[in-house]
């Protein structure tokens, strides 16, 4: 059975949080980012995208190099 | 992993900095002006009673009395608070607004934390662990229930 994604979210004791989505590939991690602004009543100050996202990114880019090809 | 961000919750301003001037009132004595990150006034009292001070509410200022030193609290037009702190000189009102501002991150942290365990399974996350680290950090692992369409 696949495992679900999950979302490791720290809260440190200067009040700070810091949340990394873990395997929600591509673009899906985005919806995540105004849910955890809801839920801790704050705001995004930095983000980054890891390699999740880009793998996604660079299927996603594999499949359209393989449609471009002329089987002819 | 696919995001990674950094969050700041609305009670804090920005980042810990604790920025002081020192001047003298008419009568001679030295008033430290120290500018906090501090938002939340329920926050900022819990907090300042943490350090041990006696804390009273007039209006729209609150007043901190230690066994040495005291402040009075003012909210700028940006809803954030002053500091005017007497009975210490200016290293000692920057210690003492440290110590504050430290109790006000750990205040904002357990805030942080009931509002996420209480919220988070209406957003489709169950709790799965919750663990703390060496530096006092708390960290919760959700687990995604249901994806967002």
């Amino acid at each position: 059975m696949t495992e679900r994604p999950r979302i490791i979210v720290t809260v440190g004791p200067d009040g700070q949080v810091r949340a990394e989505t873990v395997d929600l590939l591509g673009e899906k991690c985005l919806d995540y980012i105004a849910v955890l602004e809801d839920l801790v009543g704050g705001q995004v100050r930095q983000s980054e995208f890891t390699d999740d996202y880009h793998r996604q990114a660079q299927t996603t880019r594999e499949r359209n190099i393989d449609r471009d090809v002329d089987p002819a | 992993m696919s995001i990674s961000i950094l969050l700041v919750p609305l009670a804090l301003a920005g980042a810990a900095a604790v920025q002081a001037a020192a001047g003298r009132k008419a009568d001679g004595q030295l008033v430290c002006q120290v500018q906090t990150r501090m938002r939340d006034v329920t926050l900022l009292e819990d907090a300042l009673r943490d350090t041990g001070a006696t804390v009273t509410a007039t209006g729209e200022t609150l007043s901190a009395a230690w066994a040495a030193g005291a402040a009075t609290f003012t909210r700028g037009a940006d809803g954030i608070w002053a500091a005017h702190v007497t009975g210490v000189d200016q290293a000692g009102a920057v210690e003492l607004m440290t110590r504050v501002d430290a109790a006000y991150g750990r205040r904002v942290q357990q805030a942080v934390l009931e509002r996420l365990r209480a919220q988070a399974p209406a957003a489709g996350l169950r709790l799965e662990s919750e663990s703390v680290d060496q530096d006092a950090s708390v960290r919760l692992v959700f687990e995604v229930e249901s994806e967002r369409a």
